[in-house]
């Protein structure tokens, strides 16, 4: 399905447009086979990897802090021609070099996989809040932002960049198995670069909660327009719900038909 | 002239005043433990409240009526004295007339199958139970029983004269929507300003706001460490404690700062130590609405004591919340318009999209390696009545256990302590769970 197609294009764009700014760009290759992937890490992943917490005091570096930014999105596709396999890029300094620091964080995961669909599209979402699976590395349990800490222990262990978009690949491909290749875009080099990335995030986004209500849909809830789960066919309030949705057609018309005017 | 009796409306409220200094005397005997020093402080911070209510009153200076999800730092950055109409209920673990407030209120003819919260504000504000304000402010959301407390309060001979202010809360949480309420809460803001002579001071308002995001930012480390297996803490202390300093009673003070760090720090040692509530932490819950308050003495310890089940997150200690920025006059309305409109707990699930019930269960059953959902079904939560749909399906797809009780948060008659017990106990033995 080539719903991400565009986005997935796009930050090819970014990754060159912050080549273009003088941006330290690095690229890493790794194996495509989930197995191979966790052969070569410093710390244990999977479930209860880790307790799930990291303490302030064992902090080695925090990623995504509001206060300096933070944007994570996930886009998939079946065209191969968009998404290779194994590819991980940083842009911005490293773990081992940020000792201490509060680093603004970007994270843009890209899947490909035959079949990959709709159906796959929460737990695809879902999979991206790691919780316990990767040891000495935590994601607040916050919604909409991606915050993160790396441990002392870990960071002693050569915790990187490589290591998180290794963990996350391997991660991906056992909860998923549609799943058949994998790209991870990381970014920490300044606020303003983590929130270009918004202006893609926004329309993700929007993408990504009308796929949630079609799903939710064929199950026969419809979550954004009506909290009563009920099949609009049998529903006694549906001659209500007509009439409202005609009164903003006809509203929307008029404040189509007072701006043109007041344009002329 | 006492002033009970130039004011009668205060009756209620100075008793309760003297109900919660013998709670903070009881509490004091306990104060050796570091969890108790916290909860004498949150005792203190609610006298402040009442003091400072009482003192406007008797010395005709101006306060406010409102809540929670109205921006609270606006009036602690005008100094203004402000209580929520619907405390009562909302502290009725620990008062003790609630049954008869409830029964009184079905006698003025109040309908039962009303939220119980509701109903009982309502027969505060018609007793002529609740301190008379300089101006009050209403909700119109999230729920329909919201504005029908708000039409009461319009029409009752007391209260219709003084003046009053609503937010209109759009229903979709897009920038267009952020905006408009954003616009709201400056309309509100300006309100309070004509009507009590308060001035807002923008550079006081940033300041207050720098505090509550540091309160904020403190509730969301403690959030973090109660994923620790064990939890380290319970029902005991946590989401309505930090919801009342960071919401109520000390919104964006230095005061409020303080009591979150003792908070995290306390927590932490626990965290460090494996400590936790009960000494085998057997069931992880997620209680996902308000916390029974008007028995939570009856059926919380027995759910750790008889289970070991322990409530590690609920609907008013998840941490949806954004920080607000205070660079600009501009952003400082938006982030108070999503705070309270978008992020606000029941405010975020009741009002707009049914989204939200199903992303909070997924992230919190995994982030806090929840063994079992419980949504208790509350007889006035109809809105969320009707995505209990939603919620199941949400956790078959998780695989984690899901409950819905049937009961009132309020009135332990409704399904008695007893009966709830008895289908935990089922629930926990048809799951394997304990």
């Amino acid at each position: 399905m080539a719903i991400f197609n565009a986005y997935v294009k796009k930050m090819a764009e970014y990754v060159e447009g912050m080549r273009g700014k003088g941006r330290q760009v690095r690229e890493f290759d790794c194996p495509g086979d989930p197995g191979k992937l966790l052969e070569e890490l410093p710390v244990r992943v999977g479930p209860e990897a880790s307790s799930g917490i990291i303490l302030r005091g064992d902090t080695f570096v925090e990623l995504g802090n509001p206060d300096v930014g933070s944007c994570a999105f996930l886009l998939w596709t079946d065209n191969p021609s968009l998404v290779g396999d194994g590819k991980i890029t940083l842009i911005g300094p490293n773990i081992q070099e940020s000792e201490g620091a509060s680093l603004p964080f970007g994270q843009v995961l890209m899947v490909r996989g035959a079949g990959l669909g709709k159906e796959e599209h929460s737990a695809l979402e879902q999979n991206q809040y790691i919780a316990d699976q990767i040891e000495g590395y935590m994601l607040k349990s916050t919604s909409e932002r991606m915050w993160g800490r790396v441990s002392k222990d870990a960071a002693t262990k050569g915790f990187d960049f490589d290591t998180l978009g290794k963990a996350l690949m391997a991660i991906f491909k056992t909860a998923v198995p549609k799943v058949q290749a994998m790209e991870a875009i990381f970014v920490t080099s300044d606020k303003e670069d983590v929130r270009h990335l918004d202006n893609i995030a926004e329309q993700v986004r929007k993408i990504s909660k009308d796929i949630t209500r079609e799903t939710w849909l064929a199950r026969g809830y419809d979550i954004l327009e009506c909290t009563l789960g009920w099949d609009c066919n049998t529903c006694s309030d549906k001659p209500v719900c007509d009439e409202i949705r005609e009164v903003i057609t006809v509203r929307k018309k008029k404040i189509r038909k007072t701006k043109t005017s007041s344009n002329q | 002239m006492a002033l009970i009796d130039k004011h009668p409306e205060l009756a209620r409220y100075i008793t309760e005043q003297g109900w919660f200094e013998f709670l903070r005397e009881q509490t004091l005997a306990m104060i050796e433990i570091p969890e108790m020093q916290l909860q004498v402080k949150t005792l203190d911070s609610l006298l402040k409240m009442y003091g400072r209510i009482l003192d406007a009153v008797e010395n005709d200076k101006p306060f406010v009526s409102s809540y929670y999800c109205l921006a609270p730092e606006l009036y602690t950055a005008m100094d203004l004295p402000y209580y929520m109409v619907m405390q009562t209920p909302f502290l009725a673990s620990s008062v003790p007339y609630l049954l008869t407030d409830i029964d009184a209120a079905e006698e003025m003819g109040l309908g039962n199958d009303l939220c119980t919260a509701i109903r009982l504000s309502i027969y505060y504000v018609e007793a002529n139970l609740s301190p008379l304000p300089t101006c009050a402010l209403n909700l119109l959301y999230p729920c329909d029983g919201a504005p029908l407390l708000h039409e009461v309060i319009k029409r009752n001979e007391r209260w219709r004269n003084i003046p009053m202010f609503a937010c209109d809360p759009p229903y979709y949480s897009d920038e267009r929507s952020l905006d408009y309420f954003a616009d709201e809460m400056r309309k509100m803001a300006k309100f309070v300003e004509t009507n009590t002579g308060a001035k807002l001071d923008m550079d006081k308002l940033k300041e207050t706001l720098e505090y509550s995001n540091q309160m904020f930012q403190l509730w969301d480390e403690y959030n973090q460490l109660r994923r620790n297996v064990p939890s380290p803490h319970g029902w005991g202390i946590g989401a309505p404690q930090c919801f009342s300093q960071a919401w109520v009673y000390e919104a964006g003070t230095p005061q409020g700062v303080e009591w979150f760090k003792k908070l995290v720090e306390i927590a932490e040692l626990n965290v460090k130590n494996g400590v936790g509530p009960v000494p085998e932490e057997k069931i992880r819950l997620f209680w996902f609405d308000l916390l029974p308050f008007g028995w939570v003495f009856e059926f919380l310890p027995w759910l750790e004591e008889e289970w070991g089940a322990v409530m590690v997150m609920d609907m008013f200690g998840n941490f949806p919340y954004t920080m607000i920025d205070t660079s600009s006059e501009e952003e400082i309305w938006r982030g108070l318009a999503k705070r309270n409109l978008f992020d606000a707990p029941m405010v975020r699930q009741a009002r707009g999209v049914a989204d939200n019930f199903a992303n909070d269960i997924a992230r919190i059953v995994k982030d806090f390696k929840i063994d079992a959902v419980v949504w208790p079904g509350h007889m006035g939560h109809k809105d969320g009545a009707a995505t209990v749909g939603i919620m199941r399906e949400t956790c078959r797809d998780l695989s984690v256990p899901f409950v819905h009780l049937g009961l009132d948060l309020f009135d332990k008659r409704y399904s008695t302590p007893d009966q709830i017990k008895d289908k935990m106990s089922q629930f926990f033995r048809a799951m394997g769970l304990g």
